[in-house]
């Protein structure tokens, strides 16, 4: 009696075993996918982070990627934020026209361009240039080797290479986002002198008129959080990217993806968080 | 053809000592028992079929990949043991040259040679530096390529602008993988010759993965042929040319 018990519970255990197996050789679902992939990301983050305060700092390298991303994605925001400033303004006019407020225009205008299209439309732009660039670089150094071959001459590449992409594009977002804001400003003032004039020095006072602290704060910190979520997720997908030339493609394009998603998301938590500081700030 | 020949078996200085080594990757066993011992100024080339292992093997030795099972000493350390910085010393010991060269693109030859020297800060002196990449470039024959980019340059001398950057660190294991492939014979040659000069001036040991028979023969002081995760068969390379086994002989029948 006893060996057939026994018999029956080795093979019990053995098909458990089996039924294990099969669970754990399965392909994951989309959703374990998306798990794996937070979790990936937050230890990659974390990897980040342990690097920045670490000794040797690269500064020649961080200056060197900030002034490659600022100036590569100059001529594109400038043209972009003129033409969005003044098609804001030609927008907007005919409706300020009709309730008598046209004055209002310079305003309107600039607390619509500092507190969110400006910051979002850079940040947007900024992902396309930006983040694809990154994952198709470092996905092209992974796989050729190169990023192999920095990690055995004894080059730590998360510090040398995403380290520095994640600092430049951090602190050049938001240099970029003022500067973005400068000219949708002059594109609003060309749409306004289109219908009438309007001195520039006039146009200044009325946009400036509007604008608050708690307008320019909000707006500022999280150009901060859009610059760290290109450089990360630029990072990201493109260290890790594999399958060839097809992965380094398909990195570069979850890059801009996945950046302009969390760039709307962070968007959006900015706002409520801003909105709640000034409620409980009255 | 010039033939190697066996290192004194007096010398008991291991620089890589490996034991019982497993590696499997989504279940499919890669490496189930690898034992290989190399010594000072040795010449090892492993054979074996194309997915067999070979490249996770030295991988595994610069710490690349991690084995699941087993131990990898360099220069009686163990690897899996050590910290980042340790790894990155050991690092700085070992020349890994890649089937693809893996020069950094953005870099010229020239960056690319300083790289290890600046990042490692063992030279900070521009004129020593110069003179080193200079030297280095010189015994790989191709001083004159110090200003061009990876870009503008024929696969053959890529490799020796891989073999350069690893040497200008005077490593004392080079580990290369398939240093031939993709070369005609004629560049595979002289890529061959100086695998032995290296080893000559240097002194370095070396682990050569490759499908080239004549590389093996010029470079080799013993050849291991790898099978199933396992060694298979180990000898000189006149010995495994005349050994009886079908499967040894089947990677010697076009010499």
């Amino acid at each position: 009696m006893k060996k057939y018990f026994n018999h029956i519970f080795k093979r019990t255990k053995q098909k458990n075993r089996t039924k294990n197996k099969e669970v754990y050789s399965a392909s994951p679902s989309g959703f374990q996918n998306f798990l794996l992939e937070i979790g990936e990301l937050s230890r990659f983050t974390a990897d980040f982070f342990r690097e920045t305060f670490s000794y040797p700092y690269e500064i020649k390298e961080f200056l060197k990627q900030s002034s490659r991303m600022g100036l590569s994605t100059l001529p594109l925001i400038s043209i972009t934020a003129f033409i969005m400033g003044l098609v804001l303004t030609l927008q907007s006019r005919p409706v300020l026209v009709d309730f008598g407020a046209e004055s209002w225009l310079p305003g309107m205008i600039s607390v619509s361009i500092v507190r969110e299209i400006g910051p979002v439309i850079t940040a947007l732009i900024c992902s396309g240039k930006i983040a694809s660039g990154i994952g198709a670089e470092l996905g092209s150094m992974r796989v050729t080797e190169q990023i192999d071959a920095m990690e055995v001459s004894g080059t730590n590449p998360v510090k040398y290479l995403v380290v520095t992409r994640v600092l430049a594009t951090t602190f050049m977002v938001p240099i970029l986002v003022f500067y973005s804001d400068a000219i949708s400003f002059y594109g609003s003032y060309v749409a306004v002198n289109m219908h009438g004039f309007i001195s520039i020095k006039l146009f200044i006072a009325q946009a400036f008129e509007t604008l608050h602290y708690f307008d320019i704060i909000p707006a500022t910190i999280k150009t901060f959080f859009f610059g760290f979520a290109i450089g990360i997720i630029g990072c990201y997908k493109g260290y890790y990217s594999n399958n060839g030339t097809e992965g380094v493609g398909r990195a570069a394009n979850s890059a801009v993806v996945i950046s302009s998603l969390v760039i709307f998301i962070i968007d959006l938590i900015a706002v409520q968080l801003s909105e709640m500081i000034h409620i409980f700030s009255i | 053809m010039e033939q190697k020949h066996n290192i004194s078996d007096n010398s008991n200085e291991y620089v890589i000592e490996i034991k019982h080594l497993q590696k499997s990757f989504n279940g499919r066993m890669i490496l189930s028992d690898i034992n290989l011992k190399v010594k000072k100024s040795e010449n090892v080339v492993v054979l074996g079929k194309s997915g067999i292992g070979k490249s996770v093997l030295i991988k595994c030795i610069v710490g690349l990949i991690h084995p699941d099972k087993g131990s990898v000493k360099v220069f009686g350390k163990e690897v899996s043991r050590m910290n980042r910085k340790e790894l990155d010393e050991i690092r700085t010991r070992v020349g890994f040259i890649f089937q693809g060269n893996a020069l950094y693109d953005s870099m010229s030859v020239r960056e690319n040679l300083e790289f290890p020297l600046r990042r490692n800060k063992i030279i900070s002196d521009k004129k020593e530096i110069d003179k080193l990449v200079y030297e280095v470039l010189e015994s790989v024959g191709l001083k004159d390529t110090v200003d061009k980019m990876p870009a503008e340059l024929s696969g053959g001398m890529k490799k020796r602008i891989g073999l350069a950057r690893t040497l200008i660190l005077k490593p004392e294991i080079i580990l290369y993988d398939e240093p031939t492939t993709g070369l005609d014979p004629l560049t595979s040659r002289e890529i061959s010759k100086l695998i032995n000069k290296i080893q000559n001036i240097y002194q370095a040991s070396s682990i050569i993965i490759t499908h080239d028979l004549e590389c093996a023969k010029r470079t080799s002081n013993r050849v291991l042929i790898l099978q199933d995760g396992v060694f298979y068969a180990e000898g000189t390379f006149d010995e495994l040319k005349k050994n009886d086994d079908s499967f040894v002989q089947s990677f010697f029948v076009t010499v």
